[in-house]
């Protein structure tokens, strides 16, 4: 007989993964199924990884109070889960009078959602916090930060493992049937069965929603470009700089550090139809370096590594067509079903809060029977490049793994490739291995180590040639061997 | 522990091997290569095409074949090599700190060799747009798969770029079976060798299309094809010629930059023309016994031109450790509007010296003059210059007739 | 009638002008040494290339044996010699140089290894 689920997660993105890990403090069969091969794929970690402050959701709305509680737990979440993170704080800056209104306006704000210490600077005092931004003035938010958002979907995703949780690759959701008090929950490759499914599918939130029997959303996907420069242009900045929203509220075009030192430049944001299209455009990219240059002076071609973009899964009003607040609901057309739509920006600050919510939704309809076992915490992999001359040698010495550098860009050793290779939750994608420890990051973008690394997961997981993946399923990197 | 040398060499490839054997054979012999591959020779390992040696053997070799001359050479000198082992750090003090499986290596060089080659650009540096799937490879990366892992990266073929990596990409996918269906160049000239288009691209009926680039990548999983279209004069798709080619594999030969990451890491001060250090005709680079030669100081066409380069260091190198100084060189190379480069940038004056150099684009018939003074102290006649192939003048120390700067211009 | 040849001898690869009446060699001029003009009757009247792949090794301390012909072969046989090369299967060691087919199919070339392969250290 089937193994029959109390709790299935549609979406193993950085809220399906928050949910999961959160349900498992407590006894509970749960299950994670997601299309694509890895945590991530899409919107979690095709985004700016910064942990924002609160101040720019309308008070009272989901948004602002869970950035606002997912902002201030932050430090002792990363060290749970070992995310790196740093608060480096933020300044949205101004120009003219209208900027200066705006920055006032999102200040009382923000103030009214707690976020703490939001203050008004001059130039002096801008250029003293960063001395690359561009603007007159700004808003200063001590609090905002930036944490590597791979890591940290990666980090719920293998902690909720650890704790119990399954989680199901390359299992993209078809069809969702009741059937006695149970669902079965069709995907490609398999049917599942389940007494609660919780719906946390970020850009097909509102696809399974109907399929759940909850019509009438609709998601807009605003995609958003970006340029990565290389880590020489990261010694000029210390924290986002972001300009003072327009009338309508978004940001537009900021610069931001990574955790990592990189700079990210992006992202515009232009409404699409294909929510798989994460292709880069000539226009974008124009826009990009004209905007980004507003913000931060070392906008500059011999900088740029790589290109990326997000698409963010905005909930959208069918008559005035504006954003709307997120959604977490529970529904008696559904009964139980946990329902998240439109989970967009700020949803790596607010997983957690969004998460533990849900439980207390589930709670109120059942008892929760807390799981002694629940481990909290998560170590992820050793970075040897940050590691002291001692600390190298030791490792070394440990394991001479750590003696040979696969990506020289990064300086990540043998050690860390293999360790991501066996990664708990059984990702084998050549990007799985770059998210998880900066292989191909850098500036030659894996033109000394792609291969080194594809050997390395051939022989640890005895593949061959033709199975080795780049991405999804189907992004085959070979068609075969040379010779046989 | 802090291990003294007199000379360590950064790179196991052509231009370490060959500076390492010439400064042993002129009696600096406490030397050591460190090199982070497991064995030897650089990015010859995998050129198996043949077409090295021919100025300096008189004879066409493979480059393993060329390079083994050098690794038995350095064997029967015992000449030290640490291989795998990645220099992680360069000071300006001449430490170099390597990484490898025996532990954290530390060097105290009297002089350090730069030698670690040249990188491939890749399509995040030119911000191709389009999508990302599998199936995108750059040429050297696509031919350390074939030649060296034994993996086909593909079957139906795009290439991006005249250069020659990808040209001889071209005729080895051919002759595994592959459809290589076009060969895109932005420039309106090639930038690889006009042997190259014939053997590897004409051969095998491969059309080469100038003022082309790529300007679309489409497919999620893997590559399903690539949009090309003319472009002007200033290099912009012309809208209206786009076309459409279906393909599983885009092959970038879109071209070489020298690998400074130690360099820059060690405050030597790089030229933005060439990406590698400034240097004088010792191959000094502003750092007092640091030199740089081979593809790391300037990307070269001929492998051959590459091991004399590091022979001419080897030389100042030697003479470096004996009087642990040189003389300062004050003149420095000015270029004009055709040349793209010059190295070395500037000279001492002291000795008898070279000047390579590259034309920005064909030039038929023209004549390459160093000026001093006003005056046409050395010219070269040349029926054909092209950016693919790098020019050299040779000048003697008696050609200089003054201390002023050396003007280097085209007619 | 006037042909274009880009001569592949040298890296200078000299572009030649040549009259040529039917397959005669009227004249040419163009080329930086005396190596131009043999190249084209040569490809006029026998064009030949040579052709650089790799062999599969077996218990090595690589996959892969470069190799490349002594001569170069006429054009038109190369996928014929390709072919041939495909079939061979080496054992490690192989030594540079090492002849890997003698005479390949009666074109007066070897076929002989461009690197040395050890075998595999366990």
């Amino acid at each position: 007989m089937k193994q029959v689920y109390d709790v299935l997660i549609i979406g193993a993105g950085v809220v399906g993964s928050a949910i999961a890990r959160e349900f498992s403090r407590y006894i509970l069969k749960i299950g994670v199924l997601e299309k694509e091969l890895d945590v991530c794929y899409e919107t979690s970690g095709r985004n700016s990884g910064v942990l924002h402050g609160g101040f720019t959701y309308k008070p009272g709305s989901l948004r602002a109070e869970c950035s606002v509680e997912g902002n201030a737990e932050f430090d002792k979440v990363a060290e749970e889960l070992d995310v790196p993170f740093k608060r480096t704080g933020k300044v949205v800056v101004g120009f003219d009078k209208k900027d200066r209104e705006s920055l006032l306006k999102y200040k009382a704000i923000g103030e009214e959602n707690g976020v703490p210490g939001l203050e008004i600077i001059d130039k002096a005092r801008l250029q003293e916090l960063d001395p690359s931004a561009g603007g007159e003035f700004a808003m200063y938010s001590p609090t905002t930060g930036i944490l590597n958002p791979f890591i940290y979907n990666v980090a719920l995703a293998e902690n909720a493992k650890e704790n119990g949780v399954d989680f199901y690759f390359d299992n993209e959701v078809i069809a969702i049937e009741r059937d006695n008090d149970l669902y079965r929950v069709v995907t490609k490759k398999a049917v599942y069965q389940t007494r609660w499914v919780v719906n946390s599918a970020g850009l097909n939130s509102a696809k399974i929603s109907s399929m759940l029997g909850i019509n009438g959303y609709i998601i807009g996907g605003f995609k958003g470009e970006y340029f990565i420069l290389d880590k020489k242009a990261g010694q000029f900045i210390n924290m986002p700089v972001y300009p003072a929203p327009g009338p309508t509220g978004g940001f537009a075009t900021h610069a931001t550090p990574t955790v990592d030192g990189n700079v990210l430049i992006g992202p515009d944001s232009v409404l699409v139809d294909d929510l798989v299209d994460y292709g880069a455009t000539v226009s974008a990219m124009a826009g990009l370096i004209a905007d980004g240059s507003k913000m931060f002076k070392h906008v500059k071609p011999e900088y740029f590594i790589r290109n990326f973009s997000g698409i963010r899964p905005k909930r959208i009003d069918k008559e005035t067509g504006k954003a709307l607040d997120f959604v977490l609901e529970v529904r008696d057309e559904a009964p139980n079903t946990i329902n998240l739509v439109g989970i967009e920006s700020p949803g790596l600050t607010s997983a957690l809060p969004l998460a533990r919510r849900a439980v207390k939704m589930f709670s109120e309809k059942e008892p929760l029977v807390p799981n002694e076992n629940f481990y909290p915490k998560r170590k992820g992999i050793l970075c040897f490049a940050k590691q002291t001359d001692e600390m190298k040698k030791t490792l070394i010495e440990k394991d001479p793994n750590y003696g040979e550098i696969i990506c020289r860009c990064e300086m990540v050793t043998k050690a860390e490739i293999i360790e991501a290779v066996h990664n708990s939750l059984g990702v084998c994608t050549v990007m799985g291995i770059k998210n998880r420890t900066r292989a191909m990051m850098g500036r030659c973008q894996g033109g000394y180590c792609e291969t080194r690394i594809v050997e390395i997961i051939k022989q640890e997981l005895n593949k061959t040639t033709e199975q080795v993946l780049y991405k999804k399923s189907g992004s085959n990197m070979f068609t075969g061997t040379v010779r046989k | 522990m802090t291990i003294k040398k007199d000379v360590v060499i950064v790179g196991g490839g052509p231009a370490g091997l060959a500076a390492a054997i010439s400064l042993y054979k002129q009696g600096v012999e406490d030397i050591v290569i460190i090199e982070r591959e497991k064995q030897l020779g650089g990015i010859l390992r995998q050129c198996i095409h043949d077409g090295f040696g021919l100025t300096r053997f008189k004879q066409t070799l493979s480059g393993p074949e060329y390079s083994q001359k050098f690794i038995d050479l350095v064997k029967e000198l015992k000449i030290e090599c640490v291989t795998d082992a990645t220099v992680i750090e360069i000071t300006p003090e001449k430490k170099v700190v390597a990484i490898s499986k025996l532990g954290l290596l530390v060097y105290q060089a009297k002089a350090i060799v730069l030698a670690m080659g040249c990188r491939e650009r890749t399509r995040g540096a030119i911000s191709i747009p389009g999508s990302r799937p599998a199936g995108i490879y750059s040429a050297g990366v696509a031919q350390s798969y074939i030649n060296l892992y034994n993996t086909m990266v593909g079957q139906e073929v795009v290439i991006l770029g005249s250069g020659d990596i990808g040209m001889i990409m071209a005729r080895r996918m051919t002759l595994e079976g592959a459809k290589v269906k076009a060969v895109f160049e932005i420039q309106p000239y090639p930038s690889g060798l006009p042997r190259n288009i014939e053997q590897c691209l004409n051969d095998y009926n491969i059309p080469l299309y100038l003022s082309h680039t790529v300007t679309n990548i489409k497919g999620h999983s893997r590559l399903e094809g690539v949009t090309v279209a003319k472009v002007d004069e200033h290099l912009h798709p012309i809208s209206g010629t786009e076309r459409d080619y279906a393909c599983d594999t885009l092959i970038l030969s879109v071209g070489l930059i020298p690998e400074n990451e130690l360099s820059m890491g060690c405050g030597i001060k790089l030229d933005g023309r060439t990406k590698g250090p400034l240097v004088d005709d010792y191959y000094q680079t502003n750092i007092a016994g640091i030199f740089a030669a081979g593809n790391v100081l300037q990307v070269h066409d001929l492998v051959d031109f590459v091991s004399a380069e590091a022979e001419a260091l080897a030389a100042s190198v030697v003479e470096y450790i004996k009087k642990c100084r040189l003389t300062p060189a004050a003149i420095n190379i000015i270029a004009d509007a055709d040349i793209g480069y010059t190295v070395p940038q500037k000279v001492s004056g002291e000795k008898d010296f070279q000047i390579s150099l590259r034309v920005k684009r064909p030039l038929k018939n023209c004549e390459i003059s160093v000026i001093q003074a006003g005056t046409a102290i050395k010219s070269i006649k040349l029926q054909k210059a092209i950016p693919a192939e790098m020019i050299k003048i040779r000048l003697t120390k008696s050609d200089l007739i003054s201390i002023d700067d050396l003007k280097v211009v085209v007619k | 009638m006037k042909k274009i040849f880009t001569c592949i001898i040298c890296p200078n690869g000299c572009e030649i002008t040549a009259e040529v009446e039917g397959q005669e060699l009227v004249s040419c001029f163009g080329s930086l040494c005396k190596r131009g003009e043999k190249y084209v009757k040569q490809e006029l009247y026998d064009p030949r290339r040579n052709v650089a792949t790799s062999v599969l090794v077996e218990n090595g301390d690589a996959l892969l044996v470069s190799v490349r012909l002594t001569n170069a072969v006429p054009k038109a046989k190369i996928f014929d010699v390709m072919n041939e090369i495909k079939k061979v299967h080496l054992i490690a060691p192989v030594i540079i140089g090492q002849v890997i087919i003698r005479n390949v199919l009666d074109l007066n070339s070897d076929v002989i290894a461009t690197r040395k392969v050890a075998v595999k250290s366990k």
